[in-house]
Parts: structure tokens; C-alpha cells; sequence
């Protein structure tokens, strides 16, 4: 170019800058902001559809089992705020990459100069957030509605309870690559869903092998956060490291399996078809 | 038909078969078959082109022509079964990340942007997905916004708006980033004839200002014309004619003359037939009107022949060929030139 300043396009606009890490975190999270507060009607009728289902397994097995269950209501109180958040995790990202398929925008962040893996995973930190805050007002409901106290260390529970979700964000990468490449198949994957009622029961401490399965491990320790205050630095060091194994693992085996479903729709000629 | 002046670039010099040094896109022995065995089918057949740097290539071609193939190939949403892409130099099986890092895309048929938000969040959304800091390009975003004539709905969410505004916000979205090579497909479906009038004429003149590289497919030839530098003809999955607008139109030199007269009989018309290439005979109560395809050295002998025969002209034309003669003439017989 000649004859215009350095810095300057022909047009007499500043040179654009690269944008970093940092304006890709924003640009994410910021969208998510902007969809959840200005739509707000999704985010209310989720907490209300969730509220619903606990008054009734609430109410409903008082009448049924009456003080057994309030024996282990402060366990059903905490697996239903961890239930919440992993159905929140999940559905969003298998949902969004469903939703970006049919508009037309995953390619859009497919083709994007940072590659596709930290959008998807900003993404799914955004969408984390966002069901962070609706599981939270959900959890303040049941706390209300059923008179009971736990244990709140809010860095225990946000680290325990987001590792436990990681390893179901996971699972949704899997789920949308499934839908990639099928299309229309999102009601049976949110079946799926049902499944994290027995992951977060699983029995993690006494049948050693199910602590390796999504959510079991974190349900356990959340369960000891919030029911026995115990705090993120009192557990054993490998119980920790078996949570953070598990979420890294998931999160690595559901982008993989991501990576390969898309491989295989842009081999197919079916990456944004719907 | 609208006609401006454009910068001269490399894809105003003939169609060579070997690509230019400084192509922005080289496309080379494209293929691509979709099934496997009686079901396969060959969508995209040994397809090689390339786009000059600075200039805008339109992609041509009946519907299963390939196009929509060829295009996705390129920006890797169809994994090809031979043949490469190089982007900037930059093979795309290669290097992905960096080849793709200026590119961007308008897809048919696809929203391509978020209708939730509003015009302007979009433009700073994609910008940034785009590799820019959406800071530094306020003052292009606004001037785009008031180039495609948005400004006055750029706070409004994209789904209230019009089919056309949707599809200015969709083409605004992919020029917010700073692509310099930019795939549009079907940029003006849905618009009304004002709106894709001034759509044409700005991208025009963003694509000017801003020397992008531009693929543009579409199937309203008046864009073409008005747009692209080059044409490349696809039919039946292969490149049929890759050339200049302009030598496309020009053809082989020949026009197509049409010449009525209530004396032109059927021994005339016989010998007329054998002597030139006739395109076309009409009759209408007594006159005859004859159509022929020749140049201009043809056309004198023409009119050499009436005169023999006595034929009283009633009307003379001309017939100035366009685009579409052009592709339907190239698509119809299968026969293309490179």
C-alpha cells in the first residue's frame, strides 16, 4: 500500500488488531450473558420445571416413605442441585452444537483461526456458568422448601461440583458429535439424562470401580462438602486426584469423539446439513 | 445491465491452466464421490481453478453441478477424495488453522449468523471468532453497517428483521472479520431487486477497497456480471469454461443476427440453412423471421444472399449475448473450453 499512513486501510480505518485469548473468552461469555438475560424465559422455566419434579419426589415420598426420607433428605437435596447442574452441562453443549449445525454457524467456528477446541470449551465454560447460577437458585428453593442446612464452602463446592460437570461436558462434546452426524436424534440423546440419576447414586467409596465413571466421584465428595462440611484441602489427596482424572479423561475422550464424528460428517458430506 | 469500472487484476488476464504466483486460492484435482459402488455418485470430477489475489471469481453451474461441493471441499467441510487446496500458499489438509485463519465463509441456505442478538453484536461476535480484536474495527463495522444500509436496525436482534435485512446482516457478519478471502453463496437470495441491486454495487466496492479475494457462487447471472472478474463454469461435477466475463461474452466472435421478410421462402430457407448456422425460424402469418449465428464477415454474406434472392427486409437485429446464453448454451450440450 502507498500513499496512506502506516496503520491505516485504504479507507482511512485503523489497522485491525488480532484478537487474543482473552477478546475470545469475552466474546463467548458475553454472547451467553447477553442470551440468558435477555431471554430470560428458558432459564426461569428450567428452574421451575426442576422445582416441580423435587416438590413432587419430595412431597410425593414423604407421603410414600415418610421419615426415611427425610433420613436422607439432606443426600437427595444435594444429588438433585449436582443432577440439575450436569443436565443444565449437558444438554447445553449437545444442544448448542445441534443448534449451530442447524444455523449454520458451526462452521463458522470450525474454520476459526484459534481451531475449534478452546471455542468449544469457552463455550462450555460459558454454559457452566450459566447453569452454576440456575442450579444455585434451584438449590436455595429445595433448601427453603424442605427446611433443611448444609454445608455451603462455596470454593469446595464450585471445585468439586465443577469437575464433577467437566466429566459430563464430556459427554455432551460425544452426544453433538453424534449429532453432527445424524441430525434430528436429540430427544434420545437427552434420555441420556435419566442416567446421571444412577452415575450421581453410584456408590463411589464402597464399589471402588464406579468412581471412575462420570459424576460418581464428584457426587461423593459434594455429598461430604455439603452434608459434612468437609473442605476441598481435608480430602485425601487421591480421592482429589481421581476427580480431576476423571473430568480431564471425559472432557478428552467426549472432544475425541467430537473430533471424530465431525471427521467423519465432512467425509460423509453431512458437516451442516440438517 | 449495471457496468462500473473495475481495478484491473490478476484474473483480468486470460484463464491460464497454470495458476498465478500470486493466487490467493489454488484448487487442484479436485474430486470427491459420495455412496460407493452403483449408488456412488461423482460430485466433484478432477475440478482445478484458481482466484487471483484481489479479484472475485464466480462459480457457475446447474443445480448438482458440483458447486456447493467444490466450495465446501475448499473450506474443509467436505474431506475430498483427491486433489488439494492451498490457501495464501497454504495447503489446507496441512495446515488447517493458518491456511483458514483469513478466510470466511456465506453459506447457502444457512442463517450463518445468531438471530438472537442484534446486528451489532453479531458483527463484534464473529469479528472476534473471526482472529480480530472488535475494538479496532468499530469504524469499519459502522461503515459497513451503513454501507448494506443497517445502521438504523444495528441494535435491533436479527430475528425481528426482514428476510432480506437477515441476509445484509449474514453477508455484514462475514465482512466483519478481516477475511481476505471471502466465499459467498448466493448473497442475494431473498432480496428484492433494490436490495440486491445495492448489495452487488457495495460489494463491489468493499471487495475494491478492501482487495478481497472473493468466490461467489450464485444463480442470478446479473450478479455475476455486475461482480465477478472471472467465471468458472461447472457441469456434471468438471470445470466447463473458466474465463473472463468478458470472453465469455465475446465468445468466438460470432453474434446472433435476426433478419424478417414476407419473402423468404422454403428453397431460400433451405439454402440459408446449408450455408450458415441457423439458430432459429419463427413465422408469423406471412412473414418469416430468421435467426443466424455469424460474424460479422457472415452477416455481409448474408445480406449478399437476400439481395440475390430479392427478399425485401422488413426488420434487421442483433442479438447481444449475456451471461445466461452463455451458461445455457456451455450447459446445454455438455461442451465446455478452457
Amino acid at each position: 500500500m502507498t500513499g496512506q499512513p502506516a496503520g491505516e486501510t485504504p479507507s482511512g480505518e485503523a489497522d485491525p488488531r488480532p484478537a487474543s485469548y482473552y477478546h475470545l473468552a469475552r466474546a463467548v461469555l458475553v454472547r451467553e450473558f447477553l442470551l440468558f438475560v435477555r431471554y430470560p424465559a428458558n432459564a426461569i422455566g428450567g428452574i421451575v420445571v426442576s422445582l416441580f419434579f423435587f416438590g413432587l419426589l419430595f412431597y410425593g415420598g414423604r407421603m410414600i416413605a415418610g421419615q426415611a426420607l427425610t433420613d436422607s433428605l439432606e443426600g437427595i437435596v444435594v444429588g438433585y442441585f449436582l443432577w440439575t447442574l450436569a443436565v443444565g452441562a449437558y444438554s447445553s453443549i449437545s444442544n448448542d452444537i445441534g443448534s449451530e449445525v442447524q444455523w449454520g454457524t458451526l462452521e463458522r467456528h470450525i474454520m476459526t483461526p484459534f481451531g475449534f477446541a478452546p471455542v468449544a470449551l469457552l463455550k462450555g465454560v460459558a454454559k457452566v456458568v450459566r447453569t452454576f447460577l440456575t442450579s444455585a437458585v434451584i438449590l436455595a428453593v429445595m433448601l427453603l422448601l424442605t427446611d433443611t442446612t448444609l454445608q455451603l464452602p462455596v470454593v469446595t463446592i464450585t471445585v468439586v461440583s465443577g469437575l464433577a460437570i467437566a466429566s459430563v461436558l464430556g459427554l455432551g462434546f460425544a452426544a453433538g458429535g453424534v449429532a453432527v452426524l445424524y441430525k434430528r436424534i436429540g430427544n434420545w440423546l437427552n434420555l441420556l439424562q435419566f442416567g446421571f440419576i444412577l452415575l450421581i447414586s453410584a456408590p463411589a467409596f464402597d464399589l471402588g470401580w464406579t468412581k471412575f465413571l462420570p459424576l460418581a466421584q464428584g457426587s461423593a465428595l459434594l455429598q461430604r462438602a455439603m452434608i459434612d462440611g468437609t473442605r476441598l484441602w481435608e480430602f485425601p489427596a487421591l480421592d482429589l486426584l481421581v476427580l480431576v482424572g476423571v473430568a480431564v479423561g471425559y472432557v478428552v475422550l467426549g472432544y475425541a469423539l467430537f473430533e471424530a464424528a465431525t471427521r467423519r460428517a465432512r467425509r460423509l458430506g453431512v458437516l451442516g446439513d440438517y | 445491465m449495471e457496468t462500473q469500472e473495475r481495478p484491473q487484476t490478476s484474473a483480468d488476464a486470460a484463464a491460464t491452466d497454470e495458476p498465478p504466483d500470486d493466487a490467493a486460492l489454488v484448487v487442484e484435482g479436485l474430486a470427491k464421490r459420495f455412496g460407493s459402488g452403483e449408488a456412488a455418485v461423482t460430485a466433484v470430477d478432477d475440478v482445478s481453478f484458481s482466484v487471483g489475489r484481489g479479484s472475485v471469481v464466480g462459480l457457475l453451474g446447474p443445480n448438482g453441478a458440483g458447486k456447493t461441493t467444490t466450495i465446501k471441499a475448499i473450506l474443509g467441510m467436505v474431506l475430498p477424495d483427491a486433489g488439494s487446496v492451498r490457501i495464501d500458499g497454504i495447503d489446507v489438509s496441512e495446515q488447517p488453522s493458518a491456511a483458514y485463519a483469513n478466510v470466511d465463509a456465506m453459506l447457502e441456505g444457512a442463517r450463518n449468523d445468531y438471530w438472537r442478538l442484534t446486528v451489532r453484536e453479531n458483527l463484534r461476535y464473529f469479528a472476534t471468532i473471526g482472529g480480530v480484536d472488535p475494538d479496532s474495527v468499530t469504524a469499519r463495522h459502522e461503515r459497513l453497517l451503513d454501507q448494506l444500509d443497517l445502521t438504523e436496525k444495528a441494535d435491533e436482534a436479527v430475528r425481528d428483521l426482514s428476510r432480506g435485512m437477515k441476509q445484509k446482516v449474514s453477508l455484514a457478519s462475514v465482512l466483519a472479520t478481516d477475511a481476505d478471502v471471502v466465499f459467498l453463496d448466493e448473497p442475494t437470495l431473498g432480496l428484492d431487486v433494490e436490495s440486491s441491486l445495492t448489495l452487488r454495487r457495495e460489494l463491489r466496492r468493499i471487495v475494491d477497497e478492501r482487495s478481497l479475494t472473493v468466490v461467489l457462487c450464485s444463480h442470478d447471472m446479473d450478479v455475476i456480471e455486475a461482480v465477478c472478474d472471472r467465471v468458472v463454469i461447472m457441469n456434471d461435477g468438471r470445470v466447463i469454461a473458466d474465463d473472463t466475463v468478458e470472453r465469455l461474452l465475446s465468445g468466438d466472435g460470432t453474434q446472433r443476427f435476426s433478419v424478417a421478410s414476407s419473402d423468404i421462402g422454403e428453397a431460400l430457407l433451405a439454402r440459408l440453412r446449408e450455408r450458415f448456422e441457423v439458430t432459429q425460424v419463427t413465422t408469423d402469418g406471412e412473414r418469416t423471421r430468421v435467426e443466424v449465428a455469424t460474424d460479422s464477415e457472415g452477416f455481409y454474406d448474408l445480406t449478399d444472399q437476400l439481395r440475390a434472392a430479392d427478399v425485401t427486409l422488413d426488420s434487421v437485429n442483433t442479438a447481444q449475448r449475456d451471461l445466461e446464453d452463455v451458461f445455457l448454451g456451455l450447459t446445454d450440450d455438455g461442451e465446455g473450453r478452457r
